[in-house]
């Protein structure tokens, strides 16, 4: 596949709205920041469907050590529950990120949206 | 389940979840919190609180291999992801003074949305 890389991109309002977003939602609801953040930037702010996965894995990263510092506190993390499955994350995460590479675009859609859509009816009938 | 079997399956479950995760971009925190409260028998928060610890090596591991990839720009996502972590802070203030089934059901309906319009876009675009 001939993908050309992403043009560089400077930090622009879309982008502070973008993460602004995830971290808001993440916040208030405990999950969903990747969720919400993907299709804005797909959307929204014009990314590719794979780059937009990438950034918000990145974007991520200081939304969710932000919350283990301010909730990580509380003491209620289960540790041995936590070293277990990340584990197994870090591993399922190289999977992940190297399919993603190499999935075009169109499947990666699909995928991405029958997901969105399962936990779209998972946030309703809880 | 206990013991042994138990870790056996978070470690298995967690191979699926960072798979799910680097994929689809997302912490799989929606996947996690479920499966510590139904099948690990954690309380809600302990649950929350776990998944956040696991979402973060998740993500850097990804961003990691995607870096390396030349896919999407990881520089740029950790300063918006920043600044979003300032929101993140905003939200869980605002978690305190609104209902959660208003906000849950928000959420919901922004995904419906959501959905929709990338399935369209997955099967109507040409192949590339």
């Amino acid at each position: 596949m001939a993908d050309a890389s992403p043009p560089r991109r400077r930090l622009d309002r879309r982008l502070v709205t973008i993460g602004g977003t995830g971290g808001l939602l993440s916040g208030l609801l405990g999950v969903g920041g990747g969720l919400i953040m993907v299709p804005l930037l797909v959307v929204w702010a014009g990314f590719r469907q794979r780059d937009a996965h990438a950034m918000s894995l990145g974007a991520i990263i200081p939304i969710s050590l932000a919350s283990v510092i301010t909730f990580g506190a509380a003491g209620e993390v289960r540790v041995g529950y936590a070293v277990a499955l990340t584990v197994g994350s870090m591993v399922g995460a190289r999977v992940g990120a190297g399919l993603l590479s190499r999935i075009p675009e169109r499947p990666l859609k699909i995928v991405f949206g029958v997901f969105v859509a399962g936990a779209a009816i998972l946030m309703l009938v809880q | 389940m206990s013991g042994v079997a138990l870790y056996a399956t978070l470690v298995v479950f967690g191979v699926l979840v960072g798979a799910v995760a680097g994929l689809l971009g997302i912490g799989g925190g929606l996947l996690i919190i479920p499966f510590l409260t139904l099948v690990a028998g954690a309380s809600q928060h302990q649950a929350e609180a776990t998944s956040l610890l696991v979402i973060l090596p998740t993500a850097i591991v990804a961003t990691i291999v995607l870096r390396r990839k030349g896919i999407g720009d990881a520089g740029l996502a950790l300063r918006f992801g920043t600044l979003g972590a300032v929101g993140g802070v905003v939200g869980a203030l605002a978690a305190l003074a609104l209902p959660a089934h208003v906000l849950r059901l928000v959420f919901a309906l922004f995904l419906a949305v959501m959905s929709v319009r990338m399935l369209r876009d997955g099967l109507t675009t040409k192949a590339e």
